[in-house]
């Protein structure tokens, strides 16, 4: 059981690695990224990343964050990150 | 120890699978039918920025009525509000953006104008109207001895003499034109005469041609009862009317 919660701890931890920079400094990466495209999805992304950011100034940083990956699936689509 | 770590994994879990609720909820169904309809209208293709903003306010609503941290239900109007305005201004912008193709500026390039030298004006001489002359009859030979059947252009064997006399002048003669000429006595009508001396004028004339004498030298007209010679009333008079007489014409 012990080996089992450190597991799931560590994996979570990962997972967060990968986000852990911050919400404004994805959105200026995968701003640079969908430079010029203004096509459906790239929109759409910064639209949700500027919601993220919002989130996260009124302190709701995991909905922000949410709100961040939902707008990078969105930027992959568009031919971005 | 074995409490905390168990907490801690569920913590973590928690923070790691937060996720956006979904946007098929009660309070969203006029915004998700709004946006299906300006996205079936093209909206993402042609209007896509306002389209994204329909989304992405759908999803912030969805978030905010599905908060558990609070009750917000003016801020969720607003969202709601503000989304359907977006599907609404995507489907008219994609109407509009869709229909009409994208103008194509065409730049005309300006004619180039150049100075050519007027060409000098050529007065056309006018054209010459070539009035015919009126021929004119030099001289006058009276055909003796020709003669035609009665109401005939046919001429008797007895008109052979004369006509062959006249033959030998013509041939001394290449140089003048001749114009055939035959008239009526005044019996009979006027038109009658008329036609009946244009085929006596011609019988003359094929007469000339049959012997050698060339077409292009000869012409034959009728006159009919026309210019009398003599006294129509009395027969000596009407036989020196029917006449042939050779015009030498200038």
């Amino acid at each position: 059981m012990k080996q089992v919660s450190l597991y799931l701890i560590a994996m979570c931890m990962a997972a967060s690695t990968a986000s852990a920079a911050s919400i404004e400094g994805r959105t200026a990466s995968m701003e640079s990224q969908l430079k010029g495209n203004h096509g459906y999805h790239a929109e759409l992304a910064r639209e949700l990343a500027s919601i993220a950011s919002e989130e996260k100034y009124q302190h709701d940083t995991d909905v922000g964050k949410a709100f961040m990956r939902l707008a990078e699936e969105h930027a992959q689509k568009a031919g971005g990150k | 120890m074995k409490k905390i770590l168990l907490l801690a994994a569920f913590t973590s879990m928690t923070a790691c699978s937060a996720h956006l609720p979904s946007t098929h909820i009660s309070d969203l169904d006029e915004v998700r039918a709004a946006i299906q309809t300006s996205k079936d209208a093209g909206a993402e293709k042609c209007a896509p920025k306002s389209q994204a903003k329909a989304v992405a306010a759908m999803y912030q609503a969805a978030h905010e009525i599905t908060d558990e941290a609070g009750y917000h239900p003016e801020e969720d109007a607003d969202l709601i509000t503000s989304a359907l305005k977006y599907a609404q201004q995507a489907r008219d912008e994609a109407k509009n953006n869709c229909a009409k193709p994208k103008p194509v500026l065409v730049v005309i390039p300006k004619p180039i104008v150049r100075y050519v030298k007027p060409a000098p004006m050529v007065m056309k001489p006018k054209p010459v109207v070539k009035v015919p002359v009126k021929p004119v009859v030099l001289e006058v030979i009276a055909l003796e001895g020709v003669y035609f059947a009665s109401s005939s252009a046919d001429l008797t064997s007895a008109s052979s003499a004369s006509l062959n006399d006249a033959v030998t002048v013509l041939q001394k003669r290449p140089d003048i034109q001749i114009e055939i000429a035959a008239y009526t006595d005044s019996r009979g009508k006027n038109s009658y005469n008329l036609a009946l001396s244009k085929l006596r004028a011609h019988s003359v004339m094929n007469y000339f041609t049959s012997h050698g004498i060339k077409a292009s030298r000869l012409s034959s007209q009728g006159y009919g009862e026309i210019n009398p010679i003599a006294d129509n009333a009395t027969r000596e008079g009407r036989a020196k009317n029917r006449r042939v007489e050779l015009h030498v014409m200038k």
